[in-house]
């Protein structure tokens, strides 16, 4: 089995927000120099996804990862080959920047059409910077393939459909998809597995192929920031506010009037 | 001139401190209070590949070089001493002199097995009346027929005495030299040995989730093939080991230092007196200052003693001031983020009460401050044998 998975370097959601910082002016997140960057947690339960299917039988099935930026750091994004995954892809360009999640499918769309063969594309539910959770049905939609999203299990059985275990609210579905799908992945698939330290050594032996926009017949004027479908309007951090008054009176009754009052002053009710 | 780590060196440094953070820190308070070794935690930290760092790959080692196997100790000791000290003792005292001194057949015989974490290695050096003074070692090894005959007893030795524990490499005095000293050697002894008996010493100060030996020999008794190396040679064996292993202890100071620092930071910067954090009072902010240079040079001499041991060259000297500087400045470091936690960093619930404790061992095992300093003085021009 071919399978795809895409992988975003992000910031580190669990850095401290004081490390956070925001360029205004131009709408985006800014990488702070002292934190380094992580591959996307949800993105890494997609590979462990794909490696628990690998891991049935490693010589018959193969991982290929995607990731799509500018600068990327390799020890960062060569952490999915130091868990198992077998090849890595950059889609790397200054013209990749800036994009949305509708730019980002495209983009992906394009490269995986360039890499032709596959049967399962793996992507975590939602990435951690921006959490807009488009990107892997986008990417599925523009691919002409059915996906299957907020998946805890994903299991290959006898004839090649994937059996799938989807999150609800209330528990979960059990699908069945014939191949070639695309399957976002949650958390509830469970912990990713570490790097090991062989398969960092592995990993220190390839070397990934990169690919700018005109290697996946694309334009560098129309994509990224060029290819954006939705404009950031303002972005800013919300200043949180706690204000608390205490309502005090003689007797609980008068206590619930004068609440009341203050909350329709307030427009609560 | 290149500071660069690089990218298997960082990626094995966020591997490990993930695992780190995630497996070992929720459970090392627990393991220190029960004075409990782990052998379930040790194997998973060999599947991650951190036993046999610098063995090859046909041992069932991860290659890694020294700078990497170094950041792992490093990036472990910041969270746990005991655990640091598990992969530190097992790698260059437990597997260190098999592979460097080893025969081949011996190679193949452990190495596999100790990189894959189904067994561990003691280094059977210290004894009852032999520490500093590692040449009046009493234990003794006789050559009768096929077999060697050893009598005597060896104590503190790290991995010697738990349930893992597959082989301990023994120094032993095999006759003596044509200049009337004794003639030491390290013999193979496994842990089914007969007439070898290990017993685990309770009741340590620090790394209490580590597994420290006493080690006795009632003619115990191995075939003569499992001489390590040329007889004769188990002094030099021991030094080129502990050469080695100071890296690692120093590994150990450095990452201690970081973890309190780490511990020290955060809670200076949420604690709260007078209206402001405490750590922006002067006196505090100074503190940490002094903590972060000090790791900051220690970090860059450690790894340049372990670059000099990449290159083949001699490191003797920046090894032992490595680990004296390294375990000096984690001293320091734990009496200050101690003094910034204030009365919570006395209670065991606060992780820089454990790495306080921790440090303790640093200025002791594998060569005291004060040995340190006479190896140090031997390589800078004192005049005559500096004692």
């Amino acid at each position: 089995m071919n399978m795809i998975v895409c992988c975003k370097q992000v910031l580190d959601p669990e850095a401290a927000p004081s490390t956070f910082k925001l360029d205004a002016a131009n709408n985006r997140m800014v990488q702070p120099p002292e934190i380094k960057p992580v591959v996307n947690p949800y993105d890494e339960q997609a590979v462990e996804a794909a490696l628990r299917i690998k891991d049935k039988d490693k010589a018959a099935n193969k991982i290929t990862i995607i990731s799509l930026g500018n600068n990327l750091a390799r020890d960062v994004v060569k952490k999915p080959l130091s868990m198992g995954a077998d090849e890595l892809i950059l889609l790397e360009d200054p013209a990749f920047e800036g994009g949305d999640s509708f730019a980002v499918a495209s983009a992906l769309a394009a490269a995986i059409k360039k890499v032709g063969q596959f049967d399962l594309i793996f992507c975590g539910r939602q990435e951690s910077e921006w959490d807009d959770g488009q990107v892997g049905s986008g990417l599925a939609e523009l691919l002409g393939i059915p996906s299957v999203t907020i998946a805890k299990k994903a299991e290959v059985m006898d004839g090649g459909k994937v059996k799938v275990e989807r999150i609800v609210a209330d528990g979960y579905q059990v699908l069945e998809v014939s191949t070639p799908a695309l399957i976002t992945v949650s958390n509830e698939l469970g912990e990713a597995r570490y790097a090991t330290l062989k398969g960092i050594m592995a990993a220190s032996k390839k070397q990934p192929v990169v690919w700018k926009p005109a290697d996946i017949g694309m334009d560098a004027g129309k994509v990224g920031a060029a290819a954006r479908k939705s404009k950031i309007v303002k972005l800013f951090q919300p200043v949180k506010e706690g204000k608390c008054d205490i309502v005090s009176a003689d007797s609980p009754a008068e206590a619930a009037s004068l609440l009341a009052q203050k909350l329709r002053e307030n427009k609560v009710i | 001139m290149d500071f660069d780590l690089t990218e298997e060196q960082n990626l094995t440094r966020q591997a490990v401190r993930d695992f780190a953070e995630n497996e070992i820190a929720p459970i090392a308070h627990e393991l220190d209070e029960k004075e409990e070794f782990s052998a379930d935690l040790t194997r998973r930290m060999a599947e991650l590949g951190l036993l046999g760092c610098f063995v090859p790959e046909k041992y069932g080692g991860s290659n890694m070089g020294y700078i990497s196997y170094i950041i792992a100790v490093e990036e472990l000791a910041r969270i746990d001493g005991s655990q640091a000290a598990t992969i530190a003792a097992g790698n260059s005292l437990g597997i260190g002199p098999i592979y460097y001194f080893g025969s081949e057949k011996q190679k193949k015989e452990w190495l596999p097995r100790l990189c894959a974490g189904e067994i561990l290695a003691g280094f059977g050096l210290t004894e009852p009346e032999a520490g500093s003074d590692a040449g009046s070692s009493k234990t003794r090894a006789e050559r009768k027929g096929h077999n060697w005959i050893i009598n005597g007893s060896k104590i503190f030795i790290t991995n010697s005495a738990c349930s893992m524990t597959g082989v301990v490499v023994v120094q032993a005095v095999t006759g003596a030299q044509a200049d009337g000293k004794p003639e030491i050697s390290c013999i193979i002894v496994p842990a089914n040995a007969s007439g070898f008996t290990a017993k685990a010493m309770k009741g340590k100060m620090m790394w209490r989730a580590s597994n420290t030996g006493e080690l006795f020999f009632d003619n115990c008794t191995v075939p003569a093939g499992n001489l390590l190396g040329k007889q004769g040679d188990g002094f030099h064996q021991m030094l080129s080991t502990l050469d080695g292993g100071r890296l690692s202890i120093a590994a150990m100071g450095l990452g201690g230092a970081q973890g309190a620092f780490d511990v020290a930071l955060e809670y200076a910067n949420k604690r709260i007196q007078f209206g402001r954090p405490i750590s922006s009072f002067q006196v505090n902010a100074f503190k940490l200052a002094d903590m972060a240079i000090e790791i900051e040079l220690a970090r860059n001499l450690l790894y340049k003693a372990c670059w000099l041991r990449e290159k083949g060259r001699t490191f003797t000297k920046e090894a032992a001031m490595a680990k004296l500087y390294c375990s000096e400045v984690m001293h320091r470091c734990v009496h200050h983020a101690v003094q910034l936690h204030g009365g919570y960093g006395l209670m065991k619930d606060f992780r820089v009460e454990r790495l306080y404790r921790d440090q303790r061992l640093l200025e002791i095992g594998e060569g005291t401050s004060e040995i340190q300093r006479i190896v140090i003085a031997r390589h800078i021009g004192v005049a005559g044998r500096a004692i």
